[in-house]
């Protein structure tokens, strides 16, 4: 610094000014000598020249300032029109439109109808009712194989009891998939939203299923309701007929207007159920000695039986009191009220013995 | 009196100039003076011989050229701050 002989408080302005320029021109020079230091160690250490190009590297990267171009000189649209040939099917297919195309060719995508195709493979090679895909819904064709296997084989393994023996069964043929043939059964996914498919359960699954659920098998996709008794899509009809179907005629799982206090709260939509019952049966009476009646006999019977059996003779009973002979008991009438039910377009009751359909329940 | 005035104006000093430097440099930098300066510099460069140049033949070339490159809003601007800076001090 060259202010070292500085007392300001004595200067007037014209010194303090040649002070100004003073600085001023120490700061400039400053500057200058600063970057010459620079440039001198560029130079010496050989980086100097390393940020420029040669002319003919240059040229190579001008601008491009035609029309039509972008200033790379490349085109626009230039792969729009080109055409790719496809890995699956070997055709050749535009630019614009391959994505969509190969979504439909390997059946992976969204809106591929890899349900329709499956279904339609599996049968060919089961040719009996192939196991549907528990996808109702898109959303599990937007997953690709690993994650859509992997629900699958959780599906499985939530149908399975843990108690139920190995089936064979169960092993079907899935595209690429794995089946889940473990005995895992995990009794908390249970109640799948998609339902279950009641092909893999045995006899006291389904029991147990159908005293819970609904039940219904549906057409198209032929899973098992998972929604509760009241479920408001299906008619207790269709319950009762997917009961029967399923236990065999007499074995109908229905629970009823019970006060059985094992079971689940079913009260709601035993009411109904009678209520229900009644109206189709036209005139039947629920007489209270006939439950009563049909309670104790019942009770003596199925006392090894598990709760649903009970509720559902039970609850047949009711009706049974209208529908049949109501003296004969609680099992037979229950029994011939279900059984009349299930066939009431051929026949109004089936007189049938009540032990046998116990046992077989049992 | 003056040795302790000198000592304050100094530092005063001092860091006005370091502040001072800062900002020039970097004025400099933006309008491009810089650059002209190093393009000058390579002329000097191929002229005196990448391998035999040295900081004097440099400092030589450039210092001139560069006080008169300083362009008018940065000279007036710095200025300004000194004299700024020294009626602050003045009393």
């Amino acid at each position: 610094m060259k202010m070292e002989d500085m007392s300001l408080s004595g200067l007037d302005n014209t010194k303090l000014e040649a002070l100004a320029q003073d600085i001023y021109s120490d700061l400039v020079e400053d500057a200058c000598l600063g970057l010459c230091f620079e440039v001198h160690r560029a130079v010496k250490q050989g980086y100097f020249f390393l940020d420029d190009t040669d002319q003919e590297s240059m040229k190579d990267f001008e601008i491009v300032d035609q029309p039509g171009v972008d200033i790379f000189g490349q085109v626009y649209n230039q792969w729009k029109n080109k055409e790719c040939v496809c890995p699956n099917c070997n055709r050749s297919i535009a630019a614009s439109r391959f994505a969509p195309h190969l979504e439909k060719c390997l059946g992976m995508g969204r809106n591929s109808s890899r349900i329709a195709n499956r279904r339609i493979a599996s049968s060919n090679n089961m040719n009996n009712k192939s196991e549907s895909d528990q996808e109702d819904n898109d959303d599990v064709n937007d997953n690709d194989w690993s994650y859509g296997s992997e629900k699958k084989a959780k599906k499985r393994k939530s149908d399975k009891n843990p108690n139920s023996p190995r089936r064979s069964k169960s092993v079907k043929h899935k595209n690429g998939e794995e089946l889940s043939n473990s005995v895992n059964a995990d009794p908390y996914k249970y109640n799948y939203n998609t339902g279950i498919n009641y092909e893999t359960l045995g006899p006291d699954e389904l029991r147990s299923l159908l005293t819970t659920q609904c039940g219904v098998i549906s057409e198209h996709t032929k899973k098992m309701c998972t929604r509760s008794q009241r479920c408001p899509q299906h008619t207790d009809e269709q319950r009762r007929a997917v009961r029967v179907f399923l236990l065999g005629p007499s074995a109908s799982s229905l629970p009823d207007a019970d006060t059985m206090v094992e079971s689940d709260c079913y009260d709601a939509s035993d009411g109904q159920v009678l209520m229900s019952r009644l109206q189709w049966d036209g005139s039947s009476d629920i007489s209270p000695s006939d439950s009563a009646s049909s309670k104790a006999s019942t009770n003596n019977s199925d006392s090894k039986k598990p709760k649903k059996k009970k509720k559902t003779s039970l609850g047949l009973n009711s009706t049974g009191g209208g529908g049949g002979g109501s003296g004969s008991g609680g099992g037979s009438s229950s029994q011939t009220s279900l059984v009349g039910l299930s066939n009431r377009k051929k026949k109004p009751k089936l007189p049938v013995p009540p032990t046998q359909y116990l046992d077989n329940l049992n | 009196k003056t040795d302790q005035l000198y000592g304050h104006y100094c530092s005063c000093l001092f860091w006005l100039n370091h502040r001072l430097k800062e900002l020039l440099r970097a004025k400099l930098t933006e309008c491009g003076w810089r650059d002209q300066l190093k393009a000058h510099c390579k002329d000097v460069i191929k002229e005196k011989g990448l391998e035999h140049v040295t900081v004097e033949d440099l400092v030589v070339e450039i210092t001139p050229k560069g006080r008169v490159l300083v362009p008018d809003s940065v000279k007036k601007e710095l200025l300004q701050r000194i004299r700024a800076f020294l009626a602050q001090h003045a009393t």
